[in-house]
């Protein structure tokens, strides 16, 4: 059996689909968005996580650490915290255990037509393990969150086993999309495809980055991509928040998104309008 | 919000302008000691009391208010001397300050009809005692008569008062009231404003509102129907009248300010089943919604019969971050009543004391905020005995038999119980004038309501035992209890493990929950089969009020980690730092006992993220998740959309708000976790929410 590495598992997540949802955080993503606001979830591997606001520098982390030179993610440190300030992101799981885990909530998230959303990171790229997560979880209602950048065979998988989906979309321009995210967005878009062809209700989510994706252009282009779909429910804009850098530290990790933060993003929706696309700033 | 309403909040509560009307402070004891000069009862005193304060008082009147009234004299007269309270301290039981307090008048005895037929009503009984040669029961009859004048004369000079303002329409009010039925709305709403008034005036005090939308709903709907008002007129009345709640009540301050007990239940279901929740109720969500006072405080009665919608509304007032509505479960609370011997006719009309204590308007005596058990304490006085340590069970049952000790101990403490007489809140209670009983010395509940308090420190502590003391064997008796006793000096990673690596109440874990719903049991077993002094029984609760402060204040380093002296968690929620899986693992496990059995009153407390109340979808997912709540079994639920308070509180003191989760954007954080640029960051945010 595979084992998934989860970072977090988030009760009550409202923005994630239909109904109240519990969301399940997976590690690991194939995108460098330079905006990425989750850093624990980019690196696919178990890691420390540190929050140094707080810290007293009493050293009792440094008196147990038995690799001081690398973190070779033992967790001996984590109890000794005072402040209880580090814990390691990422935890192995089977898929058996997450589904019981999840299942055990099945009734109350049923309540609201809910259920679980799998997110990130990017949750296929632990395609094999979701792929043995889902089918234990039929009959809960099942979603993903995914920037749709994977293999097209295993995406047309996941999604039989997929009752909604959330989906991002950056960048129309595929220079951009590999300037700002590290890779080309011909996947994607292929993927979109396949998605709008599955029949699957879904939802696109565009992050509102200032000057980079909130351009006239930009959502032109994404508007136009999306033109004539038949099964897409509605677009959301997401702007960009000044917060986003606040994990990286806690990672050691630095924020460099080489935009003007300070910018507020622009949510222009008529793009989407005069196409006929329902869409909203969230 | 209409130009008057906001003019009104301009000067009552930013400017707090009226503030300039008010008197100096005065003494407290400036008539006790001609009152015992005088030679006069107590029962004389709290009627002179009334009589001598409205005299200090001047009406005032503003030129374009339609409900007059407001607090002049600011300090309430005492009835006895410093020497003479001392003796009556001595001789009784002294709950608080020894007034009738926390109980919610039946206000349509002197609303429905004017003061004209209770005065019928009282000449009827007087004849009645006066044949029987019932001196004490006609003099009693004599000074419910008098509590009808005093106030009568004081509106009689808000009369003129208003006629000197040119105040026709508050004129018009006073020419009715008290001695008529008032005839419309604004004339029933300015009764109950100058009713309410008084009570404050007789150093009542947690004078609630009880089930406001239903005792105004024949006013409001007369006018309706007569085409004198529609929703919007209405609205405005309506909030016109909860702003005059809020022009006094830095008078009446509680255990802290704005604790002053003026709640408001809104909703509920009659005898058959069908919904209350009426127009006058929605319009009461509306002005809260619009207005943002802390005053009055809603709550909202549910069921599962309830309809999403209702929840819905509920939400959009908990977004506006004054943490109510508060909600209430019909379905167990009004099965926890029946089984506490209430009537059903009595039950379906329940209300809540000033905080969350269910109480029967106007036949309910009950003190419901009487004493505090401890749960820590009972476990702290297990742990100390060897004897308890046999096995997780035996530890158990030696827990159970301290709580039968506590909860006998509290109980014994309660005799010759001494309430200052209340004729005047008397006239608001059912029985008291055909009786010519006092509401101090009793009425048809007399029950009395113990809380329960640092319910989730206990189990956390008995958990921790349960698995590192029996189960894994890695901590023995004496180890845990040295470091207890030492408040964990020598052992930081002793504490850290058991403060956050132990199990916890409120993550689903039916083991641990199971230890809650035993010290639950427990709680209403020891309470069960006994009598108070005044005929009533005994009821446990899930509350905690201050004791999860001072309760905690005395208790040891506790075995979930807790140190010396750190409090317990507020209510009935989880503890203060412990991580939890999240809110719906919280409302499982909080549902998992028999609330029916704790229902004094005591509200799930949870904190959400502003962000969950973004927009009409999630504000609909937020109503779900509290009907979820209701539906599982919950008898009482409070939500605080997270303030900007609360957060500074965490930046200052992290370690008490170790729970607090902030929704950034896409990502849940903790928010003692930021780093302070960002935590300002959403401080500043919180001030921008609308």
């Amino acid at each position: 059996m595979t084992k998934g590495i989860i970072f977090d598992i988030k009760e009550l997540a409202v923005f994630d689909g239909p109904g109240i949802r519990t969301t399940v955080f997976l590690k690991g993503c194939p995108l460098r968005c330079r905006w990425c606001h989750n850093p624990e979830g980019l690196s696919a591997a178990p890691q420390l996580m540190v929050s140094l606001g707080s810290c007293t520098h009493c050293g009792r982390c440094d008196e147990i650490c038995p690799s001081p030179e690398h973190c070779i993610t033992c967790g001996k440190c984590v109890p000794v915290c005072p402040l209880h300030l580090r814990r390691i992101a990422g935890t192995p799981w089977t898929a058996q255990d997450l589904a019981d885990r999840l299942l055990r909530d099945k009734e109350i998230l049923g309540m609201s037509g809910g259920g679980v959303t799998f997110s990130g990171g990017e949750p296929t790229l632990q395609g094999t393990f979701l792929l043995e997560v889902l089918p234990l979880l039929r009959g809960m209602h099942r979603a993903i969150e995914t920037c749709a950048y994977c293999d097209s065979a295993l995406f047309t998988a996941i999604l039989a086993e997929l009752d909604y989906v959330i989906m991002d979309l950056k960048l129309a321009d595929p220079a951009a999309h590999r300037q700002w995210t590290g890779v080309d967005n011909g996947l994607i878009l292929k993927n979109l495809r396949i998605l709008e062809d599955s029949g699957l209700p879904y939802r696109i989510r565009v992050p509102l980055i200032p000057g980079v994706t909130d351009t006239p252009e930009n959502l032109n282009g994404i508007a136009a991509l999306l033109d004539g779909s038949r099964h897409l429910e509605q677009v959301e804009l997401l702007p960009y928040h000044r917060t986003a850098g606040a994990k990286y530290e806690m990672v050691s990790r630095v924020y460099d998104p080489r935009f003007d933060e300070t910018v507020s993003p622009r949510g222009d929706l008529s793009p989407f309008a005069k196409r006929g696309i329902p869409a909203s700033v969230l | 919000m209409t130009e008057r309403i906001e003019k009104q909040l301009q000067f009552f509560v930013r400017d707090k302008k009226h503030h300039a009307l008010r008197k100096a402070a005065s003494d407290p004891y400036r008539y006790a000691g001609k009152y015992r000069a005088e030679g006069l009862s107590d029962l004389d005193r709290a009627a002179a009391r009334l009589r001598d304060l409205l005299a200090e008082e001047t009406p005032v009147v503003f030129p374009d208010e339609r409900i007059a009234g407001l607090r002049t004299v600011p300090t309430v007269p005492e009835i006895f001397t410093p020497e003479e309270e001392a003796a009556v301290h001595a001789a009784h039981y002294i709950h608080e300050q020894g007034k009738v307090c926390n109980i919610t008048p039946d206000y349509s005895l002197l609303l429905k009809g004017g003061f004209a037929p209770v005065r019928e009503e009282i000449r009827t009984a007087r004849e009645r005692f006066a044949a029987a040669g019932d001196a004490e029961k006609v003099h009693y009859e004599d000074v419910l008569m008098e509590m009808l004048d005093t106030v009568s004369a004081f509106c009689r000079r808000y009369w003129d008062a208003a006629e000197a303002a040119g105040n026709r329409v508050v004129a018009e009010s006073f020419a009715r009231i008290p001695e008529q039925a008032p005839e419309t709305f604004l004339q029933a709403l300015q009764f109950l404003r100058i009713i309410h008034y008084c009570l404050w005036c007789c150093f009542h005090y947690h004078n609630t509102f009880g089930r406001f939308d239903q005792y105004m709903l024949p006013w409001y709907q007369a006018d309706i129907a007569a085409g004198r008002l529609d929703n919007d007129t209405a609205l405005e009345l309506v909030e016109e009248f909860f702003l005059s709640l809020n022009r006094d009540s830095d008078l009446y301050p509680g255990m802290q300010q704005g604790d002053n007990g003026q709640s408001m239940v809104l909703g509920g279901f009659d005898a058959a089943g069908n919904e209350m929740f009426n127009d006058l109720s929605a319009l009461c969500l509306e002005a809260s919604l619009e207005l943002r006072l802390i005053d009055p405080k809603i709550n909202l009665r549910v069921s599962k019969k309830t309809p999403l919608e209702r929840y819905i509304s509920g939400t959009r007032l908990t977004r506006q971050g004054l943490g109510f509505p508060q909600y209430s479960n019909d379905d167990v609370v009004c099965k926890a009543l029946r089984q506490w011997g209430y009537r059903e006719e009595d039950l379906i009309d329940y209300s809540v004391a000033a905080c969350w204590e269910f109480i029967i308007p106007g036949y309910g005596m009950d003190i419901p905020n009487i004493a505090s058990l401890s749960f820590p304490a009972c476990v702290r006085k297990a742990l100390e005995n060897p004897d308890s340590w046999q096995s997780a069970d035996t530890l158990m049952d030696a827990v159970r038999a301290e709580i039968f000790l506590e909860s006998e101990a509290l109980r014994d403490s309660v005799h010759d119980l001494y309430m200052e007489p209340a004729p005047y809140l008397s006239l608001m209670m059912h029985d008291t004038i055909a009786q010519a009983k006092d509401v101090s010395l009793g009425n048809r509940y007399n029950n009395f309501g113990f809380h329960g308090s640092g319910l989730s420190t206990a189990v956390d502590s008995l958990a921790a035992i349960r698995k590192y003391v029996f189960e894994t064997g890695e901590i023995s008796r004496e180890e845990l209890m040295a470091a207890l006793d030492d408040n964990f000096a020598d052992e930081p990673l002793l504490q850290n493990k058991l403060r956050y690596e132990a199990p916890k109440f409120g993550n689903d874990d039916d083991t641990v929950d199971a230890i809650a719903t035993r010290l639950l049991n427990d709680f209403a077993d020891s309470l069960e089969g006994h009598r108070n002094e005044r005929g009533g029984i005994y009821r446990a609760g899930t509350g905690s009020a201050m004791y999860y402060i001072w309760q905690a204040a005395q208790e040891k380093a506790s075995p979930d980690g807790r140190s010396q002296g750190e409090a317990f968690a507020a209510n009935y929620s989880p503890s203060l730092f412990t991580r939890l899986n999240g809110p719906l693992s919280i409302i499982k496990s909080f549902t998992k006992p028999d609330l029916s059995r704790v229902c004094n009153g005591g509200p799930l407390t949870i904190e959400l993220s502003d962000s969950m109340f973004r927009n009409e979808e999630s504000i609909v997912k937020t109503a779900q998740f509290v009907q979820a709540f209701i539906l599982l079994g919950g008898h009482q639920l409070q939500i605080n959309a997270v303030n900007r308070d609360e957060l500074l509180d965490a930046k200052k003191h992290p370690e008490n708000h170790r729970n607090l989760i902030v929704r950034v954007w896409g990502w849940s954080g903790y928010f003692v976790e930021l780093d302070e640029c960002y935590q300002d960051h959403i401080i500043k945010r919180m001030e921008l929410t609308v």
